[in-house]
């Protein structure tokens, strides 16, 4: 059995399957770090990549074209966010009653409109996004499949971590925005316009959560179900905290929910008789201890989920 | 003058809130090709149309109006428990666990021992988050977000497991005696008498929230922690006790759908009213008798759309939409009055 286990083979398909699983929940987690890091929780993440998945399977059904499909899916969850914007930012409401009413709200809108679109019978598969060998890195043992022979999302996703990160760690432009959800009062003082800043950044959050949804669609599965995003935009909220709320802690976060989900469907098909069940607790626990293991550094930006009226203390 | 300016607007919104979500279902049945008027019809239909339907309404509403009281008093005290579903299933397996083995006790005093375990796990589950808001500071939204999915896949253990039915090979646990499952009260329904505790509920937490020394202390705490702290009320003793109190009444809500509706534990069977609680208690601005009111009325919306679904093919999904509408307007309400304030047109 543990040789089973250990043997290259099984090695290699286990993370390739925990990288494509960990894409979606990369991609809603990038959208909410930027988010969180200016100070907006949301709880809508969900919502925004339920949108984005429906919308590009809608759009490259209708177009025939995978891209126009990507393309519908990002406005798809960038306008479910820009909503959530306008609640938590100009109309100062709860961020967390927001959010959820906006998951609630677009799983009615998506199942209904699937529904209309489908009018009873079933969808044929799309087409979905090849996957992309890149010369030579693929050929690495273990982790060259896993990580180099993806297709373009994956490859723009690993791009966009970078920059992310060079984008925080490196520029002023990055640290007015962790200024705004630090202490908006003291960033409105030294001249950032808060609430400007917290739009922008919803605009990222709508769009990369779209492309997390429409991953799902356009890449992995290539047919749209109601309520199919299932949790994962919850699970991108958790890779946000346990990754500290760096890019790469995300990734590395992101990377382990992905690879618990696919460590219990591989035990399976070699007939380990552990729960599955047991295996799918232990991200979340990880989550729970991590937080509490971090709780005196407090690595949570100051000001994240209170909304930000100017001029009030 | 101002009190009286306050009331109309409120009244305002309320009719507006209202008429635009009547509208928004009209346009969406329209979007179906259906007749508006046929799917009305229907939808009273459904609900108003057969005794067992009327009692569907509160069948529907009873694991609602639970847990949105248990969010109510916890929102109260500004603690943000998302965390009704994984509390409602930790609830549904304690009660099960009582009510398949402690066989020794007779049947009525075992249903309420088992609703009693259950409402004590459910509060203890619930215990974790606040304890580390309490202590560590750390927000209760994510606790209790991963403590559902915790729940959630360990019930997906227990009913393959230690609680599976040795009889069958299906997920779900062993079939609770007659003597134990709460009875219908009205032949021909499913009006079984979990409802009743339901409606106790909201009594009992009434009281306390509005004649209670405690529960004064509990709201105190939700407006100002500062002031609450200053004056000798302990914040964290009561972000504590409207934690436990709030799992408890979940967890009941689990464990009445067990003995009640489903007569056994399986998967799925909060149908999501976790979530869905977390809005009724919005909706009904965290009073508990207005989380009866908001419970029975959404309950009704869905027994409705279940017969304009049945019979015109108006997908049910209507009803999440409008609840997220409604919820999205009573938070950008103040859209409504943009005109006066910014001296602006335009109506939401």
């Amino acid at each position: 059995m543990l040789q089973q286990i250990f043997s290259l083979s099984f090695m290699t398909a286990f993370l390739a399957a925990a990288v494509r699983l960990a894409v979606p929940l990369m991609y809603g987690g990038i959208g909410e770090t930027i988010a969180e890091k200016s100070g907006i929780l949301n709880i809508g993440m969900e919502g925004v990549m339920l949108s984005g998945a429906f919308f590009s399977f809608a759009g490259a059904w209708y177009s025939g074209n995978l891209f126009v499909g990507l393309l519908l899916g990002m406005i798809g969850g960038l306008v479910v966010s820009l909503l959530h914007g306008l609640l938590s930012i100009t109309l100062v409401q709860n961020q967390s009653v927001s959010g959820l009413a906006i998951n609630m709200l677009m799983l009615g809108v998506t199942s209904f409109l699937f529904k209309l679109m489908s009018n009873g019978q079933g969808y044929q598969q799309i087409e979905t996004f090849p996957n992309i060998a890149i010369p030579g890195l693929s050929k690495i043992p273990l982790i060259g499949d896993a990580f180099f022979n993806c297709d373009f999302l994956t490859y723009t996703l690993y791009v966009l971590l970078v920059l992310t990160w060079i984008f925080y760690k490196k520029t002023n432009l990055g640290l007015s925005f962790t200024a705004v959800g630090e202490h908006p009062q003291a960033a409105e003082s030294a001249g950032i316009q808060v609430k400007k800043y917290r739009w922008i950044v919803m605009v990222f959050n709508g769009l990369l959560g779209g492309i997390g949804g429409a991953y799902l669609v356009l890449v992995q599965l290539g047919v749209f179900t109601e309520n199919m995003i299932s949790g994962r935009g919850y699970i991108a909220l958790a890779t946000v905290i346990l990754g500290r709320y760096t890019p790469f802690g995300m990734f590395g976060a992101a990377l382990l929910f992905g690879a618990a989900n696919a460590l219990q469907i591989r035990l399976q098909t070699i007939g380990v008789s552990i729960s599955p069940f047991l295996l799918a607790i232990l991200p979340y626990a990880l989550t729970l201890i991590a937080m509490i293991g971090a709780a005196g550094k407090n690595s949570e930006p100051e000001a994240l989920s209170k909304p930000y009226v100017k001029g009030a203390r | 003058m101002m009190e009286k300016e306050k009331r109309t607007r409120a009244i305002t919104d309320v009719l507006l809130i209202l008429v635009i979500t009547v509208i928004v279902g009209t346009v969406l049945i329209i979007a179906c090709g259906a007749s508006p008027a046929e799917a009305y019809g229907l939808f009273f239909r459904g609900i108003f149309g057969t005794p067992a339907g009327f009692a569907e309404i509160f069948v529907k509403a009873c694991p609602l109006i639970l847990t949105g009281l248990g969010c109510a008093v916890a929102y109260r005290t500004g603690f943000f428990n998302i965390g009704a579903e994984g509390q409602f299933y930790v609830g549904a397996m304690a009660t099960t666990i009582v009510a398949l083995d402690w066989t020794a006790i007779p049947g009525v005093p075992r249903i309420i021992l088992s609703l009693i375990v259950g409402f004590l796990a459910g509060g203890i589950w619930a215990l974790i988050a606040a304890v580390c808001k309490a202590k560590f500071n750390i927000s209760e939204i994510i606790v209790t977000i991963m403590l559902n999915y915790i729940a959630i896949n360990f019930l997906g253990y227990a009913v393959r497991s230690f609680l599976m039915d040795p009889e069958g090979n299906v997920p779900q646990s062993a079939k609770i005696d007659k003597s134990v499952q709460l009875g219908n009260l009205i032949p021909a329904t499913r009006f079984h008498a979990g409802i009743l505790i339901a409606v106790l509920c909201v009594i009992v937490v009434w009281f306390f929230l509005e004649k209670t020394t405690m529960g004064y202390e509990l709201k105190a705490v939700g407006l100002n922690k500062r002031g609450s702290a200053c004056n000798g009320i302990s914040v964290m003793k009561n972000i504590v006790l409207s934690a436990f109190l709030s799992g408890g009444l979940s967890a009941v809500a689990g464990g009445i759908e067990v003995l009640a509706i489903q007569k056994k534990l399986l998967e799925g069977i909060s149908s999501s009213c976790g979530y869905t609680a977390v809005l009724i208690a919005l909706v009904a601005f965290n009073n508990p008798v207005g989380v009866f009111f908001v419970a029975v009325l959404y309950a009704a919306m869905q027994v409705g759309a279940g017969s304009m679904q049945r019979q015109l093919g108006v997908p049910s999904a209507i009803v999440n939409i409008l609840i997220g509408v409604v919820v999205v307007l009573i938070l950008g309400r103040e859209l409504f009055h943009f005109k006066k304030t910014h001296g602006k047109g335009g109506n939401a």
